[in-house]
């Protein structure tokens, strides 16, 4: 048993502190409250020359070949700075890494490397439809060929990137009369394809900087080479690709809340009431205790499940584990913050009611956490049967 | 064109320190340590001329102290340095900077190379001595506190930081040693695909007995925190008679009038 990242891991972890802490967090105070789309993007520009959009991916295609554990570390560090920048970080991660895992040579090669590169400053994931939430196979968006073309119909809700992705990997029933599920295919579709419309930005609670859209397929006509991996076996290839987006988005909530606990921790022991700091008081000794314990334990989970991955063993469990458990520890860790800094905790002019409403989020997008219990219990009830 | 960098591991700066169980240096235990700042700025400086020379000169890094120094060593690496080589040396600490110079020149000796970089002072001991010591064994010229560098044709211009603020600029032949200042350059990051391909590069070991046979010649006796200062005195009343009473303490309380 060993549990230090190696010194390589290490490098990337204080590479992604010093670059959050010098670049991103300046600017996410001013990101969530107005919109400066040309800073967020020239930031991650920044982040894709350092190698951050590929950390899992071969270095043929400009990736980074650094493993899922550095992926993990690296994307809490970049979180505990700016939640907005992370999400969108590690949705390109997982472009990439889908596209590499059942992508045309081809695909691999046009793509990949512009996301790496920062040519592009975003891919996008276009799954989740208004009437297709957690349930992903009841999705309505056609695919039909048309000679040599593909042409779209329907349209996609929650898509993280939308404005700005160059590339969007989009799932649409391709046979109608195939069992749910079984006739849903995968297809690659550039920003600017004829018929694709980027509609209305949610107006969110939290992650204001992340552009979150709707995007419309009106007769929107792609290469017959777009499809990617084999016909109708695009919800298989979601269901797997989801898996290693959680191990992002649980460290992504890691991150979120060790930024809350910190500054509550640090104000605790400057505030003082009745004569004296409030961290000299148990009830704050608790909280404390209680939220850097499940934090921690939040981070052995995700090093686990980013072990398992990177060593190729089965992790879709442990990866549904580590995101349900550190989104949900993160939520009680920004709870406690704001509960520590009292009536300053509910105002702007502290970061913690930043973090817990950029903490909400991560329990529910990448699968919400009923469904990562639904694929933790199945797994364990399998073995009961 | 070959190239020394000379760099200390240090811990970080906003740590807590406790001392170690005898009293004479830091306890090392959950400490985090990272590349000295000042030897980021010439570790950036030797890797901005190996670019200006279009990547002929070989950069070697080199570290002394315990294994963990290699961790420093490798971001060196990823920041664009070709090798490396690490002095082991677990007690460090306990030599003075003219040995620490003396293992560094000794090893130098043999390598000839036309460079050394290495930062002014390192964060922990602050000595200040080491490249100075080092360019003086060799007998290679040497300009400290730079916070200008550049090179062409043979000759370095410095541009030195002197006291008081004033700057001076001073031109230098090879072979040389140069101490790199906050303010020289902006220490790049090193890229994620980088740090992955300095894995692959030698860090060559070599124990300090084999550059340094002597016995260390001082002894850290203690180490100690300064005194807690009690509450400041707020001296009180119109101008004449806060002067009076400033002028009483400073005579009965502190030395600094009796000279005069």
């Amino acid at each position: 048993m060993f549990l230090e990242l190696t010194e390589e891991q290490k490098l990337i972890q204080d590479t992604a502190r010093n670059f959050a802490k010098a670049e991103l967090e300046p600017l996410a105070a001013k990101l969530d409250r107005e919109d400066d789309r040309p800073a967020f993007l020239a930031n991650l520009k920044k982040l894709a020359e350092l190698g951050f959009m590929g950390l899992n991916v071969e270095s043929a295609y400009g990736g980074s070949e650094a493993g899922v554990v550095a992926f993990s570390v690296a994307m809490t560090e970049i979180a505990r700075a700016c939640a907005s920048t992370a999400v969108t970080v590690s949705v390109n991660n997982m472009v990439c890494e889908v596209i590499q895992a059942v992508g045309s040579t081809e695909q691999k090669e046009t793509y990949i490397p512009r996301i790496c590169s920062g040519q592009y400053p975003a891919g996008a994931f276009a799954l989740t439809e208004t009437g297709a939430g957690s349930d992903p196979a009841g999705m309505t968006t056609t695919a039909e060929l048309h000679n040599d073309h593909w042409v779209l119909n329907g349209s996609k809700i929650f898509i993280t990137s939308a404005p700005y992705a160059g590339v969007f990997v989009v799932w649409a029933v391709t046979d109608k009369s195939a069992p749910k599920g079984k006739g849903i295919s995968c297809f690659l579709v550039e920003q600017g394809a004829p018929g694709l419309v980027v509609g209305k930005q949610e107006e969110k609670t939290g992650q204001h900087a992340s552009a979150t859209c709707e995007l419309i397929f009106d007769n929107c006509r792609i290469p017959r080479g777009a499809l990617m991996g084999k016909l109708n076996d695009g919800f298989r290839i979601a269901v797997a690709e989801l898996c290693g987006g959680r191990i992002g988005i649980g460290s992504l909530g890691l991150g979120v809340g060790l930024a809350a606990m910190d500054y509550a921790t640090r104000y605790a022991t400057e505030r003082v009431q009745f004569g004296q700091k409030i961290c000299n008081f148990q009830a704050i000794q608790w909280m404390i205790a209680d939220a850097y314990t499940e934090l921690e334990a939040a981070r052995l989970l995700l090093m686990q499940a980013a072990y398992r991955k990177e060593s190729g063993k089965s992790f879709a469990k442990e990866a549904s584990m580590a995101k349900m458990y550190a989104t949900e520890a993160a939520n009680r860790a920004c709870y406690s913050a704001v509960q520590m800094l009292g009536g300053y905790g509910y105002t702007k002019d502290f970061p913690v009611e930043r973090y817990a409403r950029d903490a909400r989020i991560t329990a529910i997008y990448e699968g919400t956490n009923e469904i990562q219990r639904i694929v933790i219990s199945r797994e364990i009830l399998r073995n009961f049967a | 064109m070959k190239i020394l960098v000379c760099i200390k591991q240090v811990p970080d700066m906003e740590s807590r320190f406790k001392l170690n169980s005898d009293g004479t240096w830091y306890d090392e235990t959950d400490l985090a340590f990272r590349m000295n700042e000042y030897d980021e700025y010439a570790v950036e400086q030797a890797v901005q001329l190996k670019e200006q020379l279009g990547g002929e000169p070989e950069i070697t890094v080199l570290s002394i102290g315990p294994d963990r120094v290699v961790e420093a060593m490798k971001k060196a690496l990823a920041m664009g340095a070709d090798r490396g080589v690490h002095i082991q040396d677990p007690k460090y600490y306990q030599k003075d900077p003219w040995q620490i110079a003396s293992a560094i020149a000794r090893h130098a000796a043999s390598q000839n190379y036309d460079l050394v970089f290495t930062g002014m002072q390192s964060q922990d001991r602050g000595s200040a001595q080491v490249g100075v010591t080092v360019a003086e064994i060799l007998g290679f010229a040497c300009a400290t506190t730079l916070v200008g560098f550049s090179y062409d044709n043979g000759v370095i211009t410095a541009k030195r930081e002197l006291e008081g603020g004033t700057k001076g600029v001073a031109k230098l032949k090879l072979p040389a040693v140069v101490t790199c200042q906050l303010g020289l350059n902006t220490p790049r990051y090193p890229t994620l695909p980088n740090i992955m391909k300095a894995k692959k590069k030698e860090i060559a070991v070599q124990p300090i007995a084999e550059l340094l046979q002597e016995e260390e010649l001082t002894a850290t006796a203690r180490m100690y925190p300064p005194a807690r200062k009690g509450g400041g005195i707020v001296i009180e009343g119109d101008v004449k008679d806060q002067i009076e009473k400033l002028f009483g303490i400073l005579k009965e309380k502190t030395t600094v009038l009796r000279a005069a």
